[in-house]
């Protein structure tokens, strides 16, 4: 196992519940109702647990319904049908205790541009109701661990994708959520920042809580994760542990396996390169 | 390449109206003020035959939409994105049939051809006989191409200015002086004209020189022409022409460097302090903090209440530079700029883009919703109340009647009050996302989404409007000269009405918001800034 992400004190201390931390049943959505094409399905009935503790992975081709289910289960997207208990709550009947435990990092860290990474880390902790001072201290050490201190002052709009994408992880994890979403959380960060957040998650997850992340990154998935779910064209087409998932094989291959090359006869493509006219 | 441009205009159209009936509507919407326009214009240009001062009032109007296709893209409408230049700069294009390709494209739509359909009503007002109609309508093509080639020109070259951060956050200030501009010669002279202040001699000195300016150019050509002065006539349209093809060489010149020129990276900005202010618990101290800030840092903030106070001053215009300098005038400054303050920082889901998921996903109850609207009326409130007191009162000093400007200023309170009400209102139910584009410093309305703007001024304009009305009502009942006594009391009033209005607008938004936050989050989502 990595080791633990040192630097953060005084949190995490709550205690986690057993069992299903993540249950969704029949999801459901679509979208385009009002276009001349009609409806395209994204989500098409999907049944899902992750157990409290787990560090799940959700993998699936580009346009599969990744995005989509993850903004479904933190809230941020009405589903067509379909339920979405976090810790027993349903996300959307009970949506303000629900969504009091999740933290979320989109695919696109878009943060407020105009605040620096200090100031948009105690904004995202004042927010969820911690005291200013707590606020402060939480972020200092977020800062700390992310590798941002030295930015800390430094206005958002002028960070790099990557910092961008450590500073939201930082305003997802200030409030210390029990279940903690992301999308993509790799996307644009460099090897070294990525093992700072790897680590970070791990022990987030040994602790009790409970990640959900989406990923093309196979490598990353089983590296990390404990519980993986491959998603094609809406629907779950293999889920479990990871070594159920893989069955032997590399996750990568079980994936191309499940989902199936995309690619059509190559053939036709003959006067691509550089000894064709 | 101009073909292909303009398939791929139109391309682009059917497909955005294929995606929604909201951008249907919008486009309908669209097309009915393009038709007004079209209409319009021809019908006021035709009004205009037989009067002396027909070319001198053409002069004016052609003059007025030049500087219409100047800042309308830049200010509120934007560029359709085949003419964002930097979408093309990885095709191996020549510069030339790129420059061509991209003004074909900016003439298809239904806006360029309501101005040729209006700016056509010379032939009626201005021309006569039938050198003088051929004539016109060769000024007419020209000038409105003149328009086109111009708004390209300065969007082009503004997309240079703002590659990097700092460029943009300077650019976003160019906006309040054309703006002015803009206002002066849209509100202000024809005010000035209709309350005597103005008339045709005053233009005497202004059009020895507009008549060499372009539009001037293309009005003088048709007075010409249709005297008998053929030849003067056809040399006007020459020098326009030339003008034309000198702005489209500038044009491509800019345009060539904006393909190749690199993105230029931004020096880092250092905050000082490094914590939010309002330290007291709770979301309410939380977004107040964040939506101070950004009325600091954000330039585009600033801009709006620059703004503002320009609105205020053109409207009060006419009474301070009239013969009269009727200080009720003053009043209708206070409820544009109340209702102006509330249209600026309407929508304030889609300004604040993807951001918004960020507190979506902490203020999910109706109290949050509550503490987040309060936050931000708070932080614009702090701002609004001593600009809006010290403009009114300033205004009124102009007209000769400082302390009719208490009355201005309580008219103006309640005004707030009622104003950043159906802001919060609006946002909850009317959001809509917002782009900002190459060339362009401001946020605009996503395409499709143009009506949405339009519509949450004219909400503003009558909202603020009304509810004044009882504050009107009683500064007209006092008179003239009321009793000083009258003063602190109507301010107070004022004062505590808006209130009233700004806790009912809260609380329906707030209610609102919690049934639409999904929704509220993918205007969010949907909003690139």
């Amino acid at each position: 196992m990595s080791a633990p992400a040192s630097g953060l004190t005084g949190w995490n201390e709550r205690p986690r519940t057993a069992g299903s931390a993540i249950t969704v049943r029949g999801l459901r959505k679509s979208f385009g109702g009002d276009s001349a094409a009609g409806p395209k399905t994204a989500v098409d009935g999907i049944d899902l647990d992750i157990a409290a503790g787990s560090l799940a992975g959700l993998v699936g081709p580009n346009g599969a319904g990744k995005t989509t289910s993850l903004s479904m289960m933190t809230g941020l997207l009405r589903p067509d049908g379909g339920q979405i208990l976090l810790g027993g709550l349903d996300v959307w009947t009970d949506p303000v205790a629900a969504k009091a435990m999740i933290g979320v990092v989109p695919a696109e860290a878009r943060l407020f541009d105009r605040l620096s990474g200090a100031e948009v880390l105690e904004y995202s902790g004042r927010l969820h109701g911690l005291p200013a001072a707590e606020a402060r201290s939480r972020a200092t050490q977020l800062l700390d661990v992310l590798d941002l201190t030295a930015d800390a002052k430094r206005l958002v709009a002028d960070y790099s994708t990557g910092m961008r994408k450590k500073a939201a992880l930082g305003c997802a994890l200030i409030h210390n959520p029990s279940v903690l979403f992301l999308d993509e959380p790799l996307e644009g960060v460099d090897p070294i920042s990525a093992d700072v957040i790897r680590r970070l998650l791990t022990r987030f997850a040994d602790s009790g809580s409970t990640v959900l992340f989406s990923s093309h990154v196979m490598e990353l998935v089983e590296q990390v994760c404990d519980h993986v779910t491959i998603i094609d064209r809406g629907k779950i087409v293999a889920t479990g542990t990871t070594d159920e998932v893989r069955a032997g094989k590399t996750l990568q291959q079980a994936f191309i396996d499940l989902v199936g090359p995309r690619a059509t006869d190559e053939e036709v493509l003959s006067w691509l390169g550089s000894s064709s006219s | 390449m101009a073909r292909l441009l303009v398939q791929l205009k139109l391309r682009l159209l059917v497909n955005a109206l294929k995606s929604s009936a909201a951008v249907q509507a919008s486009f309908i919407i669209s097309c009915f003020f393009a038709i007004v326009l079209a209409v319009g214009g021809f019908l006021v240009l035709s009004l205009f035959r037989g009067s002396a001062t027909s070319v001198d009032v053409t002069t004016v109007i052609f003059t007025f939409f030049a500087f219409g296709w100047l800042i309308l893209p830049i200010f509120a409408f934007g560029l359709d994105s085949t003419l964002d230049p930097t979408t093309l700069q990885l095709y191996p294009l020549r510069t030339r049939p790129l420059a061509v390709g991209l003004l074909a494209a900016s003439c298809t739509g239904a806006w360029p051809i309501a101005n040729v359909i209006a700016l056509l009503g010379v032939t009626v007002g201005l021309a006569s006989g039938s050198v003088g109609v051929l004539i016109a309508i060769v000024a007419v093509l020209l000038q409105v191409l003149f328009c086109l080639v111009l708004a390209r020109f300065v969007t082009t070259a503004m997309a240079r200015l703002l590659r990097s951060r700092r460029g943009r956050d300077l650019g976003v200030f160019l906006i309040v002086p054309i703006f002015a501009l803009y206002e002066f010669f849209a509100q202000v002279v024809p005010r000035l004209l209709a309350s005597g202040s103005l008339h045709a001699s005053s233009f005497n000195g202004f059009d020895a020189w507009m008549r060499w300016l372009p539009p001037g150019l293309a009005a003088h050509a048709i007075r010409d022409a249709s005297t008998g002065h053929a030849g003067t006539a056809l040399l006007r349209l020459v020098i326009l022409a030339a003008v034309i093809v000198a702005l489209g060489a500038l044009w491509i010149r800019s345009l060539n460097r904006a393909m190749v020129t690199a993105d230029t990276t931004t020096g880092s900005s250092r905050v000082r302090g490094g914590a939010l202010p309002f330290a007291r618990p709770g979301a309410l101290a939380a977004v107040a903090a964040r939506f101070w800030i950004y009325q600091r840092r954000d330039p585009t903030s600033l801009v709006y209440w620059l703004l503002t106070a320009v609105i205020m001053a053109v409207v009060s215009a006419s009474a301070i530079l009239g013969k009269q300098h009727h200080p009720a005038v003053l009043l209708a400054s206070a409820v544009f700029g109340a209702a102006f303050v509330g249209y600026f920082h309407a929508n304030a889901v889609g300004q604040t883009g993807p951001a918004f998921i960020y507190e979506a996903a902490a203020l999910t109850g109706r109290r949050e919703l509550r503490s987040y609207f309060w936050g931000q009326d708070i932080a614009l409130g702090v701002i609004a109340v001593p600009l809006l007191f010290a403009v009114s009162l300033g205004l009124a000093a102009a007209v000769g009647r400082v302390e009719y400007g208490l009355f201005v200023a309580a008219v103006a309170l309640a005004g707030l009050g009622a104003g950043l009400g159906i802001c919060n209102i609006l946002t909850a139910t009317a959001a809509f996302p917002m782009v900002k584009r190459a060339g362009n410093p401001m946020r605009q309305p996503a395409p499709g989404y143009q009506a949405y703007g339009i519509g949450g001024v004219l909400a503003n304009l009558a909202t603020v409007a009304v509810t004044a009305i009882p504050m009107i009502v009683a500064v007209v009942l006092l008179g003239q000269h009321p009793a000083v006594a009258w003063y602190p009391v109507l301010l107070c009033c004022g004062i505590g009405y808006g209130f009233g209005l700004l806790y009912l607008g809260v609380r329906l938004a707030a209610i609102a918001a919690t049934q639409k936050l999904p929704e509220l989050c993918q205007v969010a989502l949907a909003s690139q800034l």
